[in-house]
Formats: C-alpha cells, sequence, structure tokens
C-alpha cells in the first residue's frame, strides 16, 4: 500500500510544484498540503503495519481518488489532466488486488501472478505517459515562456506607442498653439495694416479737404462781404431816393433796387450756407487735435442733451418734445476728448429733433415726439443709446447715412456732414456706432465705446 | 490817421474802402493798400518818419508771409501797430504773431464792427 500513497504524495508535491508563475487559490494549497499530511501519515502506518490494515489501505484509495478526482474538477488544474491518468492503471491493479484480496484471499493466490504483471504493465503505461506528459508539459512550458515574452514585447511595443502618443499630442498642441499665436498676430497686423491704410487714406482726404475750404473760403468771404456790403448801400440808397421827387423813372429804379436788394439777400444767404459746409469740413478734417481728458459721460449728455433742445426752442420751428434720461449712475469716468464728443451728443439728440420735426408735420399733434438716451455700463464697454420715436430711415438710405455730404433734409437745411463727423469721432474713440430703425416708428443710434482705449494700453 | 492795409487779393481795397467808406469820407481814416509784404515795407520807408500809425496784414501770401513782415515793422518801426488778419486761425499762427508783437489777430471773414472799434481807438489815441 506504500505505492499508493507515494503515489499520492508524488502527485500533489507535483501539482504543488507546477504552480509555477500561475499562483493556485489558497483553498487548493491547502488541499495539496492536507493530502501530503494524510498521504505522509498513511505512508508512516503503512511501514508500522498498524491495524486495521483494510481501513487504512481503504482510506490511502480514498485519497489517490479524491486527488485525481480534484484534478480532473479543478479547471486550474485543466493542464495537469494526463497526470491523473497516469497512475489510473496502477491504482486500478492495486485496487483490484485489494479488493480479490479482502474478499478471498485463496482466489488472490491463484491470480497474484496475472495481477503482478498487470501491474508491472501498468506501471509501464504509467512511465510512457509520464515521460509524455513531462514532454508535453516542457511544450506547454515552452509556448507559456514564448507568449509570455510576446506579451512583455507587445506591452513594451504599447507602452512606448503611448509614450510617443503623449509627445506627439503634447508637440501637437504647442504647434497649434504657436499657430493660434501666429494667426493672431498676423489678424492683429492686418487689422492694424487696414487701420493705418485707413487712418493715411482719411489724414490724406483730411488735408486735400482741409485744402480745398481753406481755398474755397477766401473767396467766399468775398462774396459774403460784398453782398452784405451792397445790402448796406441799398439802404442808404434807399434813404436818398426818399429826397428825390417821385415820377416814373423813380418808381421803376426803386422797383429794380428792390430786386437787386433781394438778389443781394439771396447771394448772402447761400453764401452763408455754403460757409457753413466748409467751416464743418474744415472740422472734419481737423481730427488728431485735442485730448482725451477724464469725463463724466452722463453729466456731457444731460448738459448737451439740454444745450440742443434749448437751441431748437430758440431757432425758428421749435417743436414740443419729451427728452427721457436714463442714465446709469455706476458709469465709471472714461477718457473722452470732451469737445468732440459733446458734438456727438449734440448732432444725435439735432438730428432727432429734425427728423421729428418732419413726422409733426405729416401727423400733426396726435403724434408726441420723445426722445430717449440711455447709457449703462457694460464691463468693458459703455454703452449709449439715442432713441427718437420719428419717421424711422428706410433700409436703402441707412448705410448712406454716415457718407460725407449725405443728407435727407431738404434744401438749405443741412450740410450732410453732421453725422459723418459724429462717426469719425466716435471711431477716434475706438467706439461702434450703429443705426437701428423701423420706418413710422424709431431710429436708434447705438454707440458701444471701450472703457480703457488700445492706445491707453499700450503706453 | 493812415493805415496799411496788406494782402495779396486785391479786392481786399474795395472792401476795405466799402466798408469804412464813412471814416474815409469824414477824412477821420486815411487808407493805403499793398499787395505784398515787400511792397508795405517799401511804402514804410518810402516816408520817414512813416505817416502809417497801423497795419493790418494778412498772413499767407506770396513772397515773404505776414509774419516775417511783423517781425521787420517790430525791427524798424516799434512805434507802429500791427495787427494779423488770417484764414487760417489756428494756435501755431496765434502763438508766433502775438510772441512777435501783434496787436490783435483777426480772423477771415473780418468782423468788421470789431475792427472799426479798434479803429476808432487808435484814432482817438492819435488825434
Ligand atoms: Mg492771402
Amino acid at each position: 500500500m506504500i505505492l499508493i500513497n507515494v503515489i499520492s504524495l508524488f502527485l500533489l508535491f507535483y501539482l504543488k510544484k507546477s504552480s509555477g508563475t500561475q499562483e493556485f487559490p489558497a483553498q487548493l494549497k491547502r488541499y495539496f498540503n492536507y493530502g501530503m499530511i494524510a498521504a505522509g501519515v498513511l505512508i508512516g502506518i503503512a511501514i508500522i503495519d498498524l491495524p486495521p490494515q483494510i481501513l487504512f489501505q481503504l482510506l490511502s484509495f480514498v485519497l489517490v481518488g479524491g486527488i485525481v478526482y480534484l484534478i480532473l474538477l479543478t479547471p486550474e488544474l485543466e493542464s495537469q489532466k494526463t497526470m491523473a491518468i497516469t497512475p489510473l492503471p496502477i491504482v486500478g491493479v492495486e485496487l483490484l488486488k485489494y479488493l480479490i484480496e479482502t474478499i478471498s484471499p485463496s482466489i488472490y493466490n491463484t491470480l497474484e501472478n496475472y495481477l503482478n504483471a498487470a501491474g508491472f504493465f501498468a506501471l509501464i503505461w504509467a512511465v510512457t505517459m509520464w515521460l509524455n506528459h513531462r514532454k508535453q508539459m516542457k511544450e506547454i512550458e515552452i509556448e507559456r515562456i514564448f507568449l509570455k515574452e510576446q506579451e512583455r514585447q507587445l506591452k513594451a511595443t504599447a507602452e512606448q506607442k503611448s509614450q510617443l502618443e503623449t509627445l506627439v499630442a503634447e508637440r501637437t498642441s504647442e504647434i497649434l498653439k504657436q499657430k493660434e499665436e501666429l494667426q493672431d498676430a498676423l489678424d492683429h497686423l492686418q487689422s492694424t495694416q487696414e487701420q493705418l491704410i485707413q487712418q493715411e487714406k482719411l489724414a490724406s482726404l483730411g488735408q486735400l479737404t482741409a485744402g480745398i475750404a481753406h481755398e474755397i473760403k477766401n473767396p467766399l468771404n468775398f462774396v459774403n462781404n460784398f453782398s452784405e456790403l451792397s445790402v448796406d448801400f441799398l439802404e442808404e440808397i434807399g434813404e436818398e431816393m426818399a429826397k428825390i421827387s417821385d415820377s416814373k423813372e423813380k418808381e421803376n429804379i426803386l422797383e429794380l433796387l428792390e430786386d437787386v436788394k433781394s438778389n443781394l439777400v439771396k447771394i448772402r444767404h447761400h453764401g452763408s450756407r455754403a460757409d457753413s459746409i466748409v467751416k464743418s469740413m474744415l472740422m472734419h478734417s481737423r481730427g488728431g487735435t485735442g485730448t482725451m481728458d477724464p469725463t463724466d459721460l452722463n453729466a456731457l449728455i444731460k448738459e448737451y442733451s439740454n444745450l440742443a433742445f434749448h437751441g431748437m426752442r430758440a431757432n425758428p420751428n421749435p417743436i414740443n418734445v419729451d427728452i427721457q434720461l436714463d442714465l446709469d449712475e455706476s458709469l465709471p469716468i472714461i477718457h473722452l476728448n470732451a469737445e468732440d464728443f459733446s458734438r456727438v451728443i449734440l448732432n444725435l439728440v439735432k438730428n432727432a429733433f429734425d427728423a421729428m420735426r418732419d413726422k409733426i408735420g405729416a401727423l400733426g399733434n396726435d403724434y408726441k415726439a420723445k426722445i430717449q438716451i440711455q447709457t449703462k455700463d457694460q464691463g468693458d464697454h459703455i454703452l449709449i443709446k439715442v432713441e427718437d420715436n420719428g419717421p424711422g430711415v428706410p433700409d436703402e438710405i441707412r448705410d448712406k447715412l454716415l457718407m460725407p455730404f449725405f443728407t435727407t433734409k431738404k434744401g438749405t437745411e443741412g450740410t450732410g456732414l453732421g453725422l459723418s463727423i459724429t462717426h469719425d469721432i466716435i471711431k477716434s474713440h475706438e467706439g461702434k456706432l450703429t443705426i437701428e430703425s423701423k420706418v413710422g416708428e424709431f431710429t436708434r443710434f447705438s454707440i458701444l465705446l471701450p472703457k480703457v482705449k488700445l492706445g491707453e494700453k499700450s503706453t | 490817421m493812415k493805415i496799411l492795409i496788406v494782402d495779396d487779393e486785391r479786392d481786399v481795397e474795395d472792401l476795405f474802402r466799402q466798408k469804412l467808406r464813412k471814416e474815409i469820407r469824414s477824412g477821420t481814416l486815411e487808407l493805403e493798400f499793398a499787395f505784398s509784404a515787400k511792397q508795405a515795407l517799401e511804402i514804410l520807408a518810402s516816408e520817414n518818419p512813416p505817416k502809417v500809425v497801423y497795419v493790418f496784414s494778412d498772413i499767407n501770401m506770396p513772397g515773404m508771409s505776414g509774419l516775417e513782415m511783423l517781425d521787420i515793422i517790430k525791427e524798424k518801426f516799434p512805434k507802429i501797430q500791427v495787427s494779423m488778419i488770417s484764414a487760417y486761425g489756428d494756435e501755431a499762427n496765434y502763438k508766433k504773431a502775438m510772441e512777435s508783437g501783434a496787436k490783435e489777430f483777426y480772423t477771415k471773414p473780418v468782423n468788421f464792427e470789431n475792427l472799426k472799434k479798434e479803429i476808432a481807438e487808435i484814432t482817438q489815441l492819435n488825434l
């Protein structure tokens, strides 16, 4: 019976060793240990021939059977299955011997030679199986090592790949960032260039305008001065004529003089019109003078909207207007060319008056003229809105409003420079002017002024 | 009292003569005209001492400018008052004229009411 237990011991010992790199569950290892102890105890018992031999022999079969059973049913021991088969013939023969010997020792004696021969063949079979198994195991082991190496290489490659990917991602984002920076710089350059070209154009246009305006101004002064003088002289002539006795000829002369006088008044009137255009042109081209000083925009708006209103009331064709101020008290002090900017307010308010006067003319007193002026702090910017409920501006002329010499005012009323100057002044403050309107309902001028101008940042 | 008016525009003569017609007719004022700075200086130099007590001069003229002439008059004839009349009422011209000793600075178109007042004051002083 020692043989069976040696087989058990050997199987367990081999199984325990075969775990290799793969870790068996603790439960399984415990089975191995208990099994080895049991096999050792059984071997010891067999050596000292402790009775009852039958029981211990049976236990030896149970143990080896248990081990084979364990190998066949445990998934972790899948590769060791041939191992379980290897001792089976020996165990079988021994079991047969044991059973026959236990049941009938006489039959055992007659069959002993056959049983020994069977035991011998079982042993050969076991050795062959064992060698085969060892060979298989080696192949499996080699394959395992090979797989492991392959896996290791794959892992290393993956790691390298991910490192490279990270590096590439880093470089790509760096390049993208640089590209963005370059794009920004390029955009900035382009807009600066455009601005410069625009300024250059405006400057040369301004110089041209100033030159022309001055050249026109001198002869215009003569026209105005001489026509004025002539009107004065006609007054004097009238006084002298009164001293001459009446006649048909005198009547005719007086009539003609009256016509001459009216013509001269017309010359003077149109001369002063031209003069105001020239003055506006000079103002237009003046640009660049004046300083940006800290200014209370709300106060400026109050003062100049009021001034525009009283100016309008004092002039011919005054109208009734409701002026509503909605000024954001939290507005900070900002840098403005107050002289220029007051002109912006004056121009916008005066324009609104003129537009609403036309609407009053068309609709009569049912229409209530109203101007709303609003300021609002918008973080980086300040918003100024001037809205009237006048006749509105049709889409097709809205774009032309800001062009120099474009006017909607009939005849002699406008120079066509007011809004153009307004726009220029806003631009010189780096602001934006937008016009929204709905015919028959409203016209809204919105000015968006940066609190801090580019020029201020750079210095 | 004699005043000299300097301007490259010839019509200035008619304008001044007509505007100051009454003063000229009453004999309180005598006008002389020059159409360049050079001509004006010749007129002043032709009389010794010059009868002219007041010069009104344009600034922009071909050849010598009114401001250059102002310096020369102030140097050679310090007693003569000079006022400038210019279409260019800019800061630079104004400052230069005042530093050189101009009495007044008129911008075109000339306000003849102011000019007449100025002449009346000078006339009072020279009576
Ligand atoms: Mg001139």
